[in-house]
């Protein structure tokens, strides 16, 4: 695989352009629940799932390409090709020095949280098929800059798997999934071993489970309405992150990476800051209870499985070796508000100052290329 | 007070007397809903000492149990012992005089007094007025630990149920009697019904108080909100594994409510008040600090009112304990603050560095300068030792 600036960013954003269900769901089937854009008497634009209207406002996100950064797109007509056009997004990427992007979703919701929420499981399939498949017909095959994550239905536990096996033999190379599953529809908690089929075949195929923040708002405080939009939007922002921590924290002692210790987890958008304390907090809590059925402490199944994302990061990089040097992966978070873009480069610097070129490369593409399969060829 | 040993616990949990609340309550007016012990059947059907508040047992501690949550002092090395009988409670741990051996023994200068039993949640159950007298009482318990020794710095609290005249008056009256801090739920909204939101005009009095007697306002563990912003349970999970994932991850709730603190305009309001987190460990500060300044350039929230770097300001008022080494943290001290950052001991809980505190103080590589803050001198500057 060639590099030329040295940075994999495993954690961007495609904001998937409103005809990927039009075009691809058969109207004669499903009419008005095919996922949709949507525009009222009064102007404003509503994205349409099923039935159910969320405004575009709180749902798109491609702050960080709009002309004033601290707006977001309202209306689809705003939307910065960047965003949404493979092209253009190669441009952007050279524009901040990105060899290689792994692509997570937006409309579908930045966890792949949108569609486990359709009661008709075959419309859910649908809808996760269309994603899987535009994204390779309109991204992958436009380059193989480009590297795709896929999404999984969760109506039932074999179409998971099912549809995990065709994204993934179509040129996936991860599965971005839910962490909280079982608040979208009726299924079981996700350490139950009602899930283990989807472990075993993510470690069976080598693809990462990719549990992203922001998958769910429950587990985040909402933000108080005295605050002005603006200020409101910083608070969602800087809370999403560490709301991994629980979420991470759960997954660690559910004994999942025990049970498959071939299966890599990434816990996407987390950001690092949080995590040398909760790695050393948990291990202490952990020595000093000593629950049986674990034979590794929770640090050793993390550096053992999990990866952790970054952007910014400064603390988290100088304590590189408590978080493990394998289990950071670098990305610029394009094109959401928070992204590093177009500043990348200043960012790393700023947060690599005296870290070893070994280590740096690391970090900042070699543990994404192995993680995601890049380097063979 | 004269320092020394050279260390201060800023988490220590100070405990009443039995009769510290039938003593100051009127028998006449609440009768059996007066805070006290009583004796009731244990599990094994054995007599044992429960307190009682508001007429119903306290279902003592979620681990352990015990009349007091005391299991550093009981001679078990395995802190599983816990006192079933008032009577087997050290009385290094109610007595304040008796109380000043045990720092003696174990090296300590001073403490700072968070509650013990029968204070649960940071609060009092009950109506408005019975709320009230237990906690004029309570305060009033606590502050004579003051009144023995400088040696100690008992934290007040509040009656959530009151006008804010009401809380004010309260917190300034604990304050004339010895308290040097209030300690409060993180977000008393999500715990009491109907009182509201800490980011509400309703609480500003109190906020304006507190800066204007010098109090910190503490937060203790993660403020009454573990569990709060957690995945949902699972039953599947043994008890232990359930309880590491739920303490770890509980981490999250200072982390994403200090944030709110910020962006609430209330340190800029009040900048000379100062906030305490207590018992939560320090190294998640810098995912605070350096997610708020990046969130503060990104969006350019100097443009929405926040002129100076979050950073800045978090590090000006806001102060966070560590009890046990966190290499993590020490070695970025310099990027959490070298001036914010204060040892506890913790005792007479489970996680108690007693009687051994100087191990877990020792700050291996840390220039001595830099100890002497993070032991002791931190405390000095924020505290009235």
């Amino acid at each position: 695989m060639q590099i030329r600036y040295g940075l994999i960013s495993a954690d961007d954003h495609v904001h998937e352009h409103p005809d990927v269900w039009t075009s691809r769901l058969p109207a004669s089937r499903w009419g008005d629940r095919i996922p949709h854009l949507e525009t009222t008497a009064d102007g404003t634009e509503h994205w349409v799932v099923d039935a159910q209207r969320w405004p575009l406002s709180r749902v798109a996100a491609a702050g960080a390409a709009m002309e004033d950064r601290t707006r977001e797109l309202q209306r689809w007509s705003q939307a910065p090709a960047a965003a949404y056009d493979p092209r253009e997004r190669l441009n952007a990427m050279d524009q901040d020095g990105v060899d290689r992007t792994v692509l997570y979703p937006t409309l579908a919701g930045v966890g792949g949280q949108i569609f486990g929420r359709i009661p008709d499981a075959e419309l859910e399939l649908a809808c996760v098929q269309a994603y899987n498949d535009w994204l390779i017909e309109e991204w992958a095959s436009t380059s193989d800059r480009f590297v795709p994550l896929c999404l999984a239905p969760i109506a039932s536990i074999e179409t998971t798997t099912s549809e995990i096996e065709r994204a993934v033999g179509r040129g996936h190379r991860g599965v971005v999934f839910p962490a909280i599953p079982m608040e979208l529809r009726d299924v079981p908690h996700l350490c139950d071993a009602y899930w283990d089929p989807l472990w075993a075949t993510c470690a069976h195929l080598g693809v990462p489970i990719c549990l992203h923040a922001g998958a769910s708002t429950a587990i985040q405080p909402a933000a108080d309405e005295r605050l002005s939009p603006k200020v409101a939007e910083a608070y969602r922002a800087i809370t999403r992150p560490a709301s991994q921590l629980p979420v991470w924290a759960h997954f660690l002692m559910s004994g999942i990476l025990l049970r498959h210790p071939h299966l890599r987890v990434v816990f996407a958008e987390s950001s690092l800051g949080w995590a040398a304390f909760a790695l050393e907090h948990l291990d202490y809590q952990f020595n000093e209870i000593r629950p049986e059925g674990f034979d590794l402490l929770p640090s050793e199944m993390f550096h053992r499985q999990c990866y952790l994302t970054s952007w910014y990061d400064q603390a988290g990089i100088r304590t590189r070796h408590v978080l493990g040097v394998d289990n950071i992966l670098w990305s610029t978070n394009f094109p959401l508000t928070t992204s590093s873009w177009p500043d990348t480069k200043d960012f790393i610097a700023r947060s690599f100052q005296g870290v070893l070129q070994a280590e740096r490369d690391q970090i900042l593409w070699k543990n994404a290329a192995r993680l995601f399969g890049l380097d063979q060829g | 007070m004269k320092i020394k040993f050279g260390l201060i616990s800023c988490d220590s949990h100070g405990q009443p007397d039995r009769d510290a609340f039938t003593k100051r309550m009127s028998a006449a007016k609440w009768g059996d809903r007066i805070p006290q012990v009583v004796a009731a059947s244990g599990r094994d059907g054995e007599q044992v000492d429960v307190w009682s508040v508001n007429g119903r047992l306290v279902d003592s501690y979620p681990f352990g149990g015990g009349v007091v949550n005391c299991p550093a002092v009981m001679g078990d090395p395995t802190r599983r012992t816990h006192p079933r009988r008032w009577e087997e409670v050290p009385k290094t741990v109610y007595d304040p005089a008796e109380r000043l051996k045990a720092l003696d023994e174990d090296g300590v200068d001073g403490e700072v007094l968070y509650p013990n039993n029968p204070v649960s949640g940071h609060q009092f159950p009950g109506d408005a007025d019975f709320e009230l007298d237990c906690v004029r009482a309570y305060n009033d318990a606590i502050a004579e630990y003051r009144q023995v020794s400088d040696r100690y710095v008992p934290l007040a609290i509040i009656p959530y149920r009151s006008p804010i005249e009401t809380i004010v008056a309260e917190v300034a009256d604990a304050r004339k009697k010895g308290v040097g801090g209030v300690v409060m739920l993180a977000e008393p909204s999500l715990n009491i019904p109907g009182v509201p939101r800490t980011n509400d005009p309703f609480w500003e009095p109190l906020w304006a108080a507190c800066q204007d007697l010098e109090l910190p306002i503490s937060w203790h563990g993660s403020g009454g909100l573990a569990g709060q912003f957690s995945p949902p349970k699972w039953d599947g999970h043994s008890r232990v594994a359930a309880r590491l994932a739920a303490v770890a991850g509980s981490s999250a709730a200072e982390t994403e409510l200090i944030p709110n603190l910020l962006l609430s305009g209330r340190l800029e309001r009040y900048p000379r008040l100062k906030w305490v987190f207590a018992e939560t460990g320090v190294g998640w500060m810098n995912y605070v600090l350096e997610s708020c300044d990046h969130e503060w350039e990104r969006r350019q929230l100097w443009k929405e009112g926040f002129e100076t770097r979050p950073s800045e300001v978090l590090r000006r008022q806001v102060f966070i304990d560590f009890w046990y080494y966190e290499r993590a943290a020490i070695e970025t001290r310099d990027l959490i603050g070298i001036d914010n950052m204060m040892w506890e001991s913790d005792y007479p809980h489970v996680s108690s560095s007693y009687p051994k505190s100087w191990e877990s103080a020792r700050l291996e590589g840390v220039p001595e300068a830099e100890q002497h803050k993070l032991r002791y001198q931190n405390a000095m500057r924020l505290y009235a030792f």
